[in-house]
């Protein structure tokens, strides 16, 4: 029943960090320069590891799809295969993950370490809110930069994969083709798909590890604790979430 | 870093970012922000077969629309086909579902139309014709495949695939196994025919080698020919004649054809058959000079008399016969 009833407070807080989330964000001007220090660092900063990521999720992808079509015979669907599964789900989803891991156990590791040395209760005492300088400019900054990550993943992702189709010996399609196919069967809603869940993704992301962080209770041991339950939480809203978003776009 | 700078990053990044969906969306859309709405033509067929919405329409392979949705009509389906206003679909053109891959992947193919014949107007329905779908085209191979294997079947038992059945060639075995030697006689005479024929021997062997023998059997064979044209022409005037009869002509043909010459005929055997069935009844002069014998007693003693008399003349002399007779005349 306990981890039910936390379960629900982990909800509820998080519903109402969001909304006074939105309460601040006509203050955003006022924090551009803390808008800017949190789109370099949710966007500028990830964007190596996830074109990395990408570009050998696309590859792998290439290849395992080829390896399937061996004996199947129309490679050049492999554009498509490659094209659609990363703008649908795999980048979107990788760059959440990565989300998670890199920004995510961050903010946690930051607002629940002021919360323990007090920095949060000292804002309060100030008069200023919290939520309007650590956590609105923060979610503004990911709903800004996910679809940027986003795409570069998409367009990095299959690249990879024409990359590999090309000079694999047992595929060995040229781009041409590859392309072709994926320009046929696709259409930029696709794409579009993609870049909505990756928007939810990093939006429930940076509110659910904002709202980790500033409750976390107890001394340096606890710190330690929310980032790991910050980053678990996130990967597995990720993925419940990835369901009901496809269901709800297709 | 200062903030000018990192500033200046996350402005050219967010930049990068909204260029490169700016360019995928022009690669995979056409770059069309306001899809151009065109006019649409309604479509109808049997079956749709694996058509859907958002399929392409194509006019002589270029892509001139797509399937805007699908409906039931009644007892058909139909497609309602969106054209792009740039493009003129002829009111005779034909619209047929074509298979673009074995995935079941389709589109609507629309062809050309004639030059002159006019454009079909927004909501207009466009002619259609259907095709067999993949499923169809593969059951007729599955009959196909039926009829060859009982073909095969067939030739099976006619080679003899069954020790218990032996089949044609089998049998042929069999019988050239059996008559071996007579077979062996058989052509061993057909040899010595055909050398005596090329030796010129027996009538046959004349006949190909003698060129006198063979010049009568050509001027034998023109004279049946000649028969054979004479019997011809004869036929050909047995053929008039008998038309000239058909028609009526002559007298053979009024006998046969006129009805008045038949009534005539019939009366004539009718009156010929009561005179024979009087005579012999007896009746009438005839018939009692044929039936009774009365009047041949009478006939013979009247003749002796003449006789006897005729001897009394001899004696009395001419002027004694001369006045019998006038004294008979007076």
């Amino acid at each position: 029943m306990k981890p039910f009833v936390r379960v629900l407070e982990g909800v509820g807080s998080t519903v109402q960090l969001m909304v006074r989330a939105a309460y601040f964000l006509p203050t955003l001007p006022r924090q551009f320069g803390r808008f800017i220090d949190q789109c370099y660092l949710i966007g500028y900063t990830t964007l190596p590891i996830v074109a990395i990521l990408s570009f050998f999720i696309g590859s792998v992808l290439a290849l395992q799809a080829g390896y399937a079509a061996q004996n199947l015979g129309p490679k050049q669907f492999i554009g498509l295969l490659v094209g659609l599964s990363m703008a649908r789900e795999l980048a979107p989803v990788m760059v959440a993950v990565l989300l998670a891991g890199r920004v995510g156990s961050a903010i946690a590791a930051e607002l629940a370490s002021m919360k323990v040395y007090q920095e949060i209760d000292a804002l309060e005492t100030m008069n200023i809110p919290p939520v309007r300088m650590l956590v609105m400019p923060r979610l503004v900054a990911v709903v800004v930069m996910m679809p940027v990550l986003t795409i570069i993943a998409d367009l990095v992702g299959w690249f990879g994969g024409a990359i590999v189709a090309k000079y694999t010996d047992f595929i060995a399609i040229e781009p041409a083709s590859y392309f072709a196919t994926m320009r046929q069967y696709m259409d930029f809603g696709d794409v579009m798909n993609g870049l909505v869940k990756a928007e939810a993704f990093g939006f429930v992301v940076v509110l659910v590890c904002c709202n980790i962080g500033l409750n976390t209770r107890g001394g340096p041991r606890e710190i330690g604790a929310a980032v790991t339950r910050a980053v678990v939480t996130s990967l597995i809203i990720i993925l419940v979430l990835d369901y009901f978003v496809t269901k709800a776009l297709s | 870093m200062n903030n000018a700078q990192q500033t200046a990053r996350v402005g050219l990044f967010f930049l990068l970012g909204i260029a490169l969906i700016w360019v995928t969306f022009e690669t995979l859309s056409g770059g069309k922000v306001f899809q151009d709405k065109g006019y649409q033509l309604i479509a109808g067929f049997e079956s749709l077969k694996e058509l859907k919405e958002g399929d392409e329409v194509r006019m002589a392979g270029v892509k001139i629309g797509e399937v805007l949705h699908t409906r039931l009509a009644g007892r058909h389906a139909e497609a309602v086909l969106r054209i792009g206003s740039q493009f003129r679909v002829k009111n005779d053109a034909t619209a047929t579902i074509v298979m673009a891959g074995l995935i079941g992947t389709n589109y609507i193919g629309i062809d050309l139309g004639s030059r002159d014949a006019p454009d079909l107007v927004a909501g207009a329905e466009i002619r259609t014709k259907n095709t067999p779908d993949i499923n169809s085209v593969m059951s007729e191979i599955g009959q196909l495949s039926q009829k060859l294997e009982g073909a095969l079947g067939n030739l099976g038992t006619a080679l003899g695939d069954d020790p218990n059945k032996p089949g044609i060639i089998q049998k042929i075995d069999t019988l050239l196994t059996e008559n071996r030697e007579k077979i062996g006689g058989t052509l061993a005479n057909i040899q010595q025919i055909t050398d005596k024929v090329n030796k010129g021997e027996g009538t046959l062997g004349r006949l190909v080698s003698d060129p006198k023998l063979h010049d009568e059997l050509v001027s034998t064979i023109e004279e049946i020919k000649r028969s054979a044209t004479e019997a011809k022409t004869m036929i050909a005037s047995a053929q008039a004649i008998v038309d000239q009869v058909k028609t009526g002509q002559g007298p053979v043909g009024t006998l046969i054809y006129d009805q008045k010459a038949g009534d005539d005929l019939k009366t004539t055997i009718a009156n010929l058959r009561s005179v024979s069935d009087k005579i012999a009844r007896g009746e009438g002069t005839l018939g009692k000079l044929l039936n009774d014998d009365t009047m041949l007693r009478d006939t013979q003693a009247i003749i002796k008399k003449v006789d006897r008399t005729l001897d009394g003349l001899d004696d009395t002399g001419p002027i004694s016969a001369v006045g019998a007779v006038a004294n008979g005349l007076f």
